[in-house]
């Protein structure tokens, strides 16, 4: 079993201790302090809300790990394609289409957004160093931000293609009243898993997959073999281009679409520090990890600084990490050569 | 032809390492300083100075700090905005606490304590580089707003919570800041100050501390090979940087819109600043304020264009296209020049060497 | 020139047992050699055989597992490499570790940095006091340009030089530091022959002049042949010989590691 796969199995036997452990401290806390509220169903019932969002997160995140694998460009663009594909589909469905035609035709115009993006900004910028591509990047945001809204315009669209909203309760028997668990959430958890599971066995087994893997590398060493990187970049943008749309339609059917959702890239930064930049299982963990600390901070720490921790706490948290693993839970170690 | 520098050969070398070498820059310097300290306060209209002249030098005073560190020593910082809200509301609480202090005072500590704070949130930056670091600046940016948005302290528990920056005077009768402020001394104010400060930037980074800057942004290995110290360049990078960009923040809140709010420096604030410099010219004391008189002036432009040009745009429309031409002038400058308006004015006075003449 | 009455003093730097490993892979195999003060010592071996990998020891770059380095008599601890810069080590590279954003002035003036004493606010002020250390220190600087001839280029950014220019301004950084001992990771590398004359009788010059002691890996056996006091020949991570270029020259280990006798 290679190290990467018993990490995660370490992993995966030490979270649930790791959960306990928080519970017990948050009881503890509740006890001493009147202000904190706690019973295990309430812990259990936040876990699972902030993870089902940590699961949003990872979509999004995912964009941006797929972008820095193939080419070592870091996206900041990511958070307004997942704006703009998310438009682009309310507005197909406005016009009347049904919502997977909608969807077929905003994929397809992620794609014109990939050789797009290719010609224009990625091609002139080759070789540059990542800082400039980065701000490039930085660039692209602002410019599908104005884009988008131009052409749709910018009220608060609501997206529903038909998931369950409804609340579940399950557990019943084990915690008074059961725990509130939202369909809609899980649906997003399954979509995400489904959408990994294709990603993670696209990069590791066809040749496309490998062909990407070379030019995060080294962009010049690949064209020298033949990688016509041109088409490699199309590729990797417009999948990137289809995530940020599955990405927006879970989000944008959550809290409808609007211009906030193009910070959430912003979020997905501490995600992909935690996870590290280059692993698509890392994304996931990663949002995981930042979805479930948000909220049990906000409820259970939150009352004790008055509130709205979030706005800082996964910031604080990659910050953390950054200063001891900085590669990340799943990421490579980058050892500079002289 | 006009620019030609044959015929000014340097004797010293204290002559050769002048900021300005050239005579041609020397004049043209006199004439912007005679322009900037006469003309414009006697030709331009209060509106005029208000809205463009004095957000410009509190701009470019941020732009001029934010240089420092991400121009000149290569470290990307997304903070900017968070670190104005230290200068600013460091300011209020000196102010307000000690009435008899001199305002110029109040603002070189709220600068030395925006300096500590930079620090402090520049210490990751031995263990990480690049845009892993500018995670870290954001952790600061998202910080430090919701400190002082949510802890009343910072406002003098003001019930509205939104608090005006309190009148001072610089000399007896100049007021600066406060409603009654005049706004030519204002703009002269600032003049001088941020003069000052780009000339103490200039040398800082013609010296022993900007070269170690640059030699961390070139190549932090080799910089380690001649015996700088990675951690020492970099926090003092963080240091200096903050303590302009801290004044700035202060500026920004006494003297352009004379209340001090968090909300005024978020995290777009910063993308602004930083937009500032990547346009004006990386690495170029003269591109902070060419970024930062573009940014300005760009909004203006936007604005009114379209009534210039007869077509009738909404209000929302335009910042639309605000937020496309920004992302589009970003892109372009980046492919065609990344070096910037400054590169771009170095460029044209080579061809002032040979203008009109052909070659 | 005085080769013949060079006087070669004390050890300067000796380095004992040291044993390097990345992960499984040994890049050096307990290694002890000792460099002598103002002399022209040659590190050779073919492609891989841990050279470069031994001069990042002696910089302060890589830690070995085992082993010590002595530098003047007394244990040196673990240390990073501005600490060696500090106590008078000096390095060129492989690959030009020059900064490409500045000028070859300001590159060579960045040598002097560790000989430049004024504070934060002097430098803020500049006249005075910190103007009289740059003046004086640029004088140096503008001593060893003349010396290594690259006057016509002190203005032009680093970035612009072909290679071979690059690797003399590279040289000039590291003679701005004033070292001790000076690190030349193949100087000559990519250089046609005049080129090379050039880059040898600098490095025989700074040895003369400034009693610099140099330890340098090269490729070009003429080169090593003319102008190194001694040889040390690594291969595969261990030390195959030491000694005089002659000694070195006749040694079967030697002999076998270069016409690529399996062993």
């Amino acid at each position: 079993m290679n190290p990467a796969a018993m990490r995660f199995s370490l992993w995966l036997l030490g979270a649930p201790l790791l959960i306990a452990a928080l519970g017990l401290g948050f009881q503890g806390m509740a006890a001493i302090d009147s202000s904190l509220f706690f019973t295990w169903g309430y812990f259990i019932e936040v876990l699972i809300a902030g993870l089902l969002q940590g699961v949003l997160y990872s979509l999004v995140a995912l964009g941006f790990v797929l972008i820095f694998k193939a080419s070592g460009i870091f996206n900041f663009a990511q958070g307004s394609m997942v704006l703009f594909a998310a438009l682009t589909m309310v507005g197909f469905i406005e016009m009347g289409l049904h919502w997977t035609i909608a969807f077929v035709l905003a994929a397809g115009s992620m794609v014109l957004l990939a050789i797009a993006i290719e010609k224009i900004v990625l091609r002139p910028l080759v070789n540059q160093p990542h800082i400039i591509l980065f701000m490039a990047t930085i660039g692209i945001f602002y410019f599908l931000d104005g884009f988008g809204q131009t052409l749709w315009g910018s009220d608060v669209k609501v997206l529903d293609i038909g998931i369950p909203k409804d609340p579940l309760f399950v557990a019943e028997g084990l915690f008074e009243g059961g725990i509130l668990v939202n369909a809609f959430d899980l649906v997003a958890a399954l979509v995400g898993a489904a959408l990994v599971a294709g990603l993670a066995v696209f990069f590791q087994y066809t040749r496309v997959g490998r062909a990407l893997r070379a030019v995060a590398d080294d962009h010049q060493a690949a064209l020298s073999v033949g990688i016509p990187l041109k088409t490699i970049w199309t590729i990797v943008w417009s999948v990137a281009g289809i995530v940020a749309l599955v990405a927006g339609i879970m989000w944008g059917s959550k809290a409808g679409v609007q211009f906030s959702l193009a910070l959430i890239a912003l979020k997905a930064l501490p995600v992909l520090i935690l996870g590290g930049f280059t692993s698509i299982p890392g994304a996931i963990v990663g949002g995981l990890i930042i979805g479930a600390g948000e909220q049990l901070a906000e409820v259970f720490l939150g009352p004790l600084v008055g509130g709205a921790i979030q706005d800082w706490f996964a910031y604080m948290l990659a910050l953390v990490f950054l200063l001891f693993r900085p590669q990340g839970l799943f990421g490579e170690k980058i050892i500079e050569r002289i | 032809m006009f620019y030609r520098e044959s015929g000014q050969f340097k004797t010293s070398y204290t002559a050769d390492q002048s900021i300005f070498p050239i005579r041609q820059d020397r004049i043209g310097l006199l004439i912007l300083g005679l322009v900037a300290v006469l003309a414009v306060p006697a030709l331009a209209s209060n509106y005029f100075v208000e809205t463009i002249f004095v957000p410009f030098l509190v701009f470019a005073m941020a732009a001029l700090g934010l240089n420092i560190l991400t121009g000149y020593c290569g470290q990307l910082s997304l903070g900017t905005g968070g670190f104005m809200a230290c200068g600013a509301f460091f300011s209020f609480k000196l102010a307000t606490a000690f009435p008899e202090l001199h305002i110029v005072l109040v603002f070189l500590l709220a600068g030395f304590g925006t300096a500590a704070v930079g620090v402090l949130f520049g210490l990751p930056s031995l263990r990480i580089k690049g845009f892993y670091l500018a995670v870290a600046t954001l952790a600061a940016q998202f910080f430090l707003v919701w400190m002082f948005n949510k802890f009343d302290w910072w406002t003098n528990f003001s019930p509205s919570g939104v608090i005006s920056a309190p009148p001072r005077a610089v000399l007896p009768g100049l007021d600066v800041t406060g409603s009654g402020a005049d706004p030519i001394t204002k703009y002269l104010f600032l003049l001088v100050v941020v003069t000052l400060s780009a000339l103490v930037a200039k040398n800082l980074v013609r010296s022993r501390i900007g070269r170690s800057w640059m030699a961390i942004r070139d190549m932090d290995i080799a910089a380690e090979i001649i015996g700088i110290r990675p951690l020492w360049a970099k926090l003092s990078a963080f240091a200096v940087s903050s303590f302009f960009v801290g004044i700035s923040g202060a500026l920004w809140a006494f003297v352009y819109t004379g209340s001090v709010e968090a909300l005024a420096f978020d995290i777009n604030r910063s993308f602004q600043v930083l937009f500032m410099i990547i346009i004006g010219g990386l690495g170029s004391i003269l591109g902070s304020f060419l970024g930062a008189a573009f940014i300005v002036l760009l909004p203006i432009l936007l604005n009114n264009a379209p009534a210039a040009l007869g077509l009738r745009i909404s209000v929302e429309l335009v910042s639309h296209m605000e937020f496309m031409v920004f992302g589009a002038l970003i892109i372009f400058f980046l492919i065609v020049e990344p070096h910037g308006l400054a590169r771009l004015w170095q460029i044209g006075k080579e061809k002032l060497r040979l203008w009109p003449f052909p070659y | 020139m005085s080769y013949g009455d060079k006087q070669i003093g004390d050890t300067l730097l000796k380095v004992d047992n040291i044993t390097l490993a990345f992960g499984g892979v040994k890049a050096l195999t307990d290694i002890s050699f000792e460099i002598r003060e103002h002399e022209i010592l040659a590190i050779i071996g073919p492609n891989g055989a841990g050279k470069t990998s031994m001069l990042n020891v002696i910089n302060g770059f890589y830690h070995p597992q085992q082993g010590r380095i002595m530098f003047r008599g007394a244990e040196r601890r673990a240390m990073r490499p501005h600490l060696a810069a500090r106590q008078g080590i000096a390095r060129t590279f492989q690959n030009v570790a020059l900064f490409k954003g500045m000028s070859t002035l300001d590159n060579i003036m960045t040598g002097r940095i560790l000989k430049m004493k004024s504070n934060i606010f002097q430098q803020a002020i500049y006249w005075g006091a910190n103007q009289r250390e740059e003046i004086a220190h640029r004088e140096v600087v503008e001593k060893i340009i003349d010396f290594l001839e690259i006057e016509a280029i002190r203005k032009t950014p680093v970035g612009r030089l072909p290679y071979g220019l690059q690797k003399r301004v590279e040289l000039a950084r590291a003679l701005a530091m004033e070292p001790d001992l000076l690190l030349l990771d193949e100087p000559m590398a990519g250089m046609n022959v005049e080129e090379k004359e050039d880059m040898c009788r600098f490095v025989l010059d700074v040895n003369d002049e400034f009693g610099t002691t140099i330890a340098l890996i090269e490729h070009d056996m003429g080169v090593v042949m003319d102008i190194s006091d001694r040889v040390v020949v690594l291969d595969y991570g261990r030390k195959l010989a030491d000694g005089s270029p002659d000694e070195v020259r006749a040694n079967q280990d030697v002999i076998d590691a270069y016409l690529g006798v399996s062993h």
